[in-house]
């Protein structure tokens, strides 16, 4: 059974002339465990279908599925209920507040309403485990951008969601603190949670268990393409995923 | 606020000065016994520094009746030729001929008599045509003036009687130099002989007078006006500097193509102006719109008049200070943050030059309080705006209890004695020996004037013996009255006449005769503006023999008021409580309270304005936070949480601050504004203060609630591309 399921996912920004259809008939599936990576050119709209997934944005059409509940057409209160308990955000500028260390950033997730029981314990084990300990009395200026990714990632597993959404993990990261934060991630994964990755990083294609090529506003696969290759076979073809 | 300041400000400083110039008040009103008019003028004409003379003839205690309305206590003045002294505000002025007259604008709007409609008097067996109505801002208006007054033509009355004269007993003086009345004053009294209680009211003394009505509210309010202009000031300040706080990074990337800072600066502040000139005359005129109703009931109360038009003035004056603080306030930081690295503003300027400081708690009420605390130029600003709107919000709720107190409690006068019995000073000791009676001491008060410029009345108090056991008025300077022949006086009256410890007062009494004390010590008095003085019964019975004292009465704490009064009944005296300073006249109070509740809840807007403000800009500034906490689940809830620390990490500070404010400093200027002669001090007491911290809490949970709603509407991806 899918964690994450998306079916026919439409969405337009502009009006008129201006419009412009980023998703058209998109769809998805990730299971319990499957890393996902999803790349596509700059503007292409993976931004904006890991935002539909994590109910950060509506769809115009298209039905979403996280953890068994439909979350289309929620009211906000429900969703940012689903997302305390289902859904973990990892963003590329990291998102820390400046004016708390690395570790009350972490346990700031465990304060909400609607946190997982635990959550507070889970958080200080999370930092000890990402090995963020030492650093967990320092604000955000005085971490590096790998340690600030590595808090944004723990704060995002506080509540021990079934689905992580990482949007550029490693785009502001040097290529070491960008392959440790992609190890992270697939460990992740591995310990039973969807992942769906956004970037245009190959290394990151490379710890997926599959690639989605977002074309036209339709996802595409794109695992038996040559790494080399722009136009791999699947997506001239037109194939579908699912 | 700015636009209620000046307008309440503006009116009524200015409210005296405008009803005397437009009913061409006399500069000196002589009062005296009925004399022939050309008797009276062969005197009068011989003054020197004369310009113009008129005269009257006043009748008191006459009958009037329009409809269902009645008065036995009429005022009739006969106007001969000339000046006349007062404004015609409806209708037509009398003309000589019998059947027309004028009432008084109080007595028209108390009785709704209107032009044309008909007025009984006491002297005429028909009703005659009200033909005008009019404003004579030598006293203050029916009803706060107890006796309603209307104006006759003296020719019209003299043809009716012909042959017989109408002797006058008023005299309107014009003089050419109003800086020397007292050379005229000084030569009426010496050229007086053979004419029987003269009194001279001078236009200084009118205005006195009217100030006794209500003159301490007024000036408090015409201070709190003062007080609100700084604020306001203030307000406009932080309001505009916050704005370019919020610009930095724009002014960075500008800064980085090439603009020159002048460049940069001057679109900042024209900018602002361009924002500030629309708002500006609308707050300016909405302001001044809701001042306008109360601020005019209260002239109409004092019998003066609106200043109309004259109110552009200030008004004007109001929009170029506010757009020219604004302008000011938006060019100053920006030539500050054009002189910073632009490196440094690019990179987001506040936070980029030093470390944020840390947060005092993990909570998302205490990240509130973190973030309100971030940004320290703007969070000083505005905690400084919100206190003094607090502050002012306070005073404005001790005027009102300060109102209360005026009205009813002796003590503000410094009386001890809250009862009083109009009995034979013999009687003292009886009285003293009533159960429930502390103290008691006969008390004489007479109505005199100085007598070396005559305009100035003095409201001289005797008490035998220590007066201080039943009134005692904090002392100034000096001591107190020890023997006969000694005066303490008020500082109202030591100020106006000059007086020191040491000095001589010299008064003439109601009688004619003159009564001279040696100066000992100066008072803080409240009561007729501190235009008293306390001296000892001999020397002033020896000038006014048949002075009837009143007997004022201490009573024990808990004493049975109802069986001392049945017991001085007894005695035959009916006894009196001892209200306060100000009039019991509930028209006027109803009408400064209207004044004082439109400030207060313009203050409030303003209150909640800048809390909104406040929480709006670092919502705005904080979009990718919110939206991160969003992200993961934060509801309205969390986030109004959130904003509420923000609100209250500003307004605690502000209140407290406000408080302290108000007491430390709005409440003694503005108490020394009012009634530097007197020991008067709004400062708020502790169950206004709760009021205010309730107040401010009410405001604050509206502000977070209102600003957290909107925040959340607004989609959370916009908020994490804001970075």
């Amino acid at each position: 059974m899918s964690t994450v399921s998306a079916r026919g996912l439409v969405k337009t920004f502009g009006r008129g002339r201006a419009a412009r259809r980023v998703l058209d008939d998109a769809a998805i599936d990730v299971a319990a465990g499957e890393l996902v990576a999803v790349v596509g050119r700059s503007g292409s709209g993976k931004s904006t279908l890991l935002h539909l997934l994590g109910g950060l944005d509506r769809a115009e059409t298209g039905t979403i599925e996280v953890a068994g509940e439909r979350i289309d057409g929620r009211s906000e209160r429900d969703l940012a209920r689903l997302r305390a308990r289902h859904i973990g955000f990892v963003f590329q500028f990291f998102h820390l507040v400046p004016e708390l260390t690395g570790g009350e950033n972490v346990a700031l997730a465990a304060r909400l309403p609607d946190a997982a029981l635990g959550a507070a314990r889970h958080a200080a084990a999370l930092v000890e485990r990402l090995g963020l300990a030492e650093a967990a009395g320092r604000r955000p200026h005085e971490l590096s951008g790998g340690e600030q990714q590595r808090f944004a990632l723990a704060r995002a597993l506080v509540n021990d969601p079934a689905l992580v959404l990482a949007d550029e993990p490693t785009g502001n990261l040097d290529p070491a603190a960008g392959a440790l934060v992609l190890e992270l991630l697939r460990e992740v994964a591995d310990e039973g949670r969807a992942v769906v990755l956004v970037t245009h990083d190959d290394g990151a294609t490379a710890t997926a268990d599959r690639t989605l090529r977002l074309h036209e506003g339709r996802l595409v696969n794109v695992a038996l393409a040559p790494p080399d290759s722009p136009f791999p076979p699947s997506a001239a073809r037109g194939e579908r995923v699912a | 606020m700015l636009g209620t300041a000046l307008s309440v400000g503006y009116s009524l400083a200015t409210g005296f000065e405008r009803a005397a110039e437009a009913a061409d008040l006399p500069d000196v009103i002589a009062r005296f016994e009925f004399e022939d008019r050309a008797e009276a003028d062969r005197r009068v004409a011989a003054l020197p520094n004369l310009e113009a003379r008129a005269y009257r003839a006043e009748s008191t205690r006459v009958r009037l009746s329009h409809g269902t309305n009645s008065s036995e206590r009429g005022v009739v003045h006969l106007v001969g030729p000339g000046r006349r002294g007062y404004a015609i505000v409806e209708g037509r002025d009398v003309r000589d001929r019998p059947g027309e007259l004028v009432v008084e604008r109080g007595l028209a709007e108390e009785w709704d008599v209107r032009v044309g409609e008909r007025l009984n008097f006491e002297f005429s067996d028909v009703p005659w045509r009200v033909v005008g109505i009019a404003v004579g801002p030598d006293n203050v208006a029916f009803p706060l003036a107890r006796a309603p007054r209307i104006y006759i033509s003296l020719t019209a009355v003299e043809r009716i009687v012909a042959p017989e004269p109408i002797l006058v007993n008023l005299a309107l003086i014009w003089t050419r130099d109003p800086s020397r009345v007292d050379v005229t004053l000084q030569q009426a009294r010496a050229t007086s002989y053979g004419v029987d209680d003269l009194r001279f009211v001078t236009r200084d003394g009118v205005r006195v007078l009217l100030d006794q009505a209500a003159g301490i509210v007024v000036a408090l309010l015409v201070a709190f006006a003062v007080i609100t202009l700084v604020a306001a000031g203030v307000m406009l300040g932080v309001s505009a500097h916050a704005d370019v706080q919020r610009r930095l990074q724009t002014i960075g990337v500008q800064r980085a193509l090439g603009f020159p800072r002048r460049t940069i600066v001057g679109a900042h502040a024209v900018a602002a102006v361009l924002v500030a000139l629309p708002a500006g005359v609308v707050g300016l005129a909405a302001g001044a719109l809701i001042a306008a109703g109360p601020t005019a009931g209260l002239l109409r109360v004092l019998n003066e008049l609106s200043p109309g038009a004259a109110l552009l003035g200030p008004l004007a004056a109001g929009l170029v200070l506010t757009v020219g603080l604004v302008g000011g306030s938006a060019a100053w930081p920006a030539w500050r943050a054009t002189r910073r690295a632009t490196v440094a503003l690019l990179q987001g300027a506040e936070l980029g030059g030093r470390a944020p400081k840390a947060g005092r708690g993990q909570g998302f009420f205490a990240l509130g309080m973190t973030l309100a605390r971030a940004r320290r130029g703007r969070f000083a600003g505005t905690v400084l705006v919100l206190a003094a709107c607090v502050g002012v919000v306070a005073l404005l709720l001790a005027l009102a209890s300060l109102l209360g107190a005026l009205r009813n409690d002796p003590g503000t006068l410094g009386k001890r004695y809250d009862t009083t019995a109009r009995l034979p000073a013999a009687l003292t000791g009886t009285v003293r020996e009533l159960p429930g009676v502390k103290d008691a001491a006969p008390r004489y008060v007479a109505e005199a004037a100085d007598s070396f410029a005559l305009g100035e009345p003095v409201r001289l108090i005797a008490m035998p013996g220590d007066h201080t056991k039943l009134e005692a008025a904090p002392l100034a300077s000096g001591r107190r009255v020890a023997a006969d022949g000694e005066a303490e006086v008020g500082l109202g009256l030591a100020g106006a006449l000059n007086l020191r410890v040491g000095g001589t007062l010299a008064t003439q009494l109601p009688s004619g005769a003159e009564a001279r004390f040696r100066v000992v010590g100066i008072v803080r008095a409240l009561e007729r503006e501190g235009r008293v003085a306390y001296v000892r019964p001999p020397r002033l019975l020896a000038g006014e023999p048949g002075l009837e004292p009143e007997i004022a009465i201490r009573l024990e704490p808990g004493a049975d008021r109802a069986a001392l009064g049945r017991r001085l009944r007894a005695l035959g005296a009916e006894p009196a409580r001892v209200g306060g300073a100000t009039s019991s006249n509930a028209g006027l109070l109803d009408t400064l309270a209207a004044l004082l509740r439109a400030v207060a809840g313009v203050t409030a807007l303003v209150c909640l304005y800048a809390l909104v403000q406040a929480l709006t800009l670092v919502a705005l500034e904080r979009r990718p936070t919110i939206a991160v906490l969003r992200a993961t689940g934060a509801g309205t809830a969390t986030v109004a949480f959130l904003l509420a620390g923000v609100v209250l990490a500003t307004a605690v500070p502000a209140v407290l601050l406000g408080l302290v404010l108000e007491v430390g400093v709005l409440a003694p200027v503005v108490g020394r504004l009012a009634a530097g002669y007197a020991d008067l001090s709004p400062r708020v007491g502790v169950a206004d203060a709760v009021l205010v911290a309730g107040g401010a809490t009410v405001l604050c949970a509206l502000a977070a609630g209102w600003v957290a709603r909107r925040t959340v509407r607004a989609p959370v991806v916009e908020g994490l591309r804001a970075e």
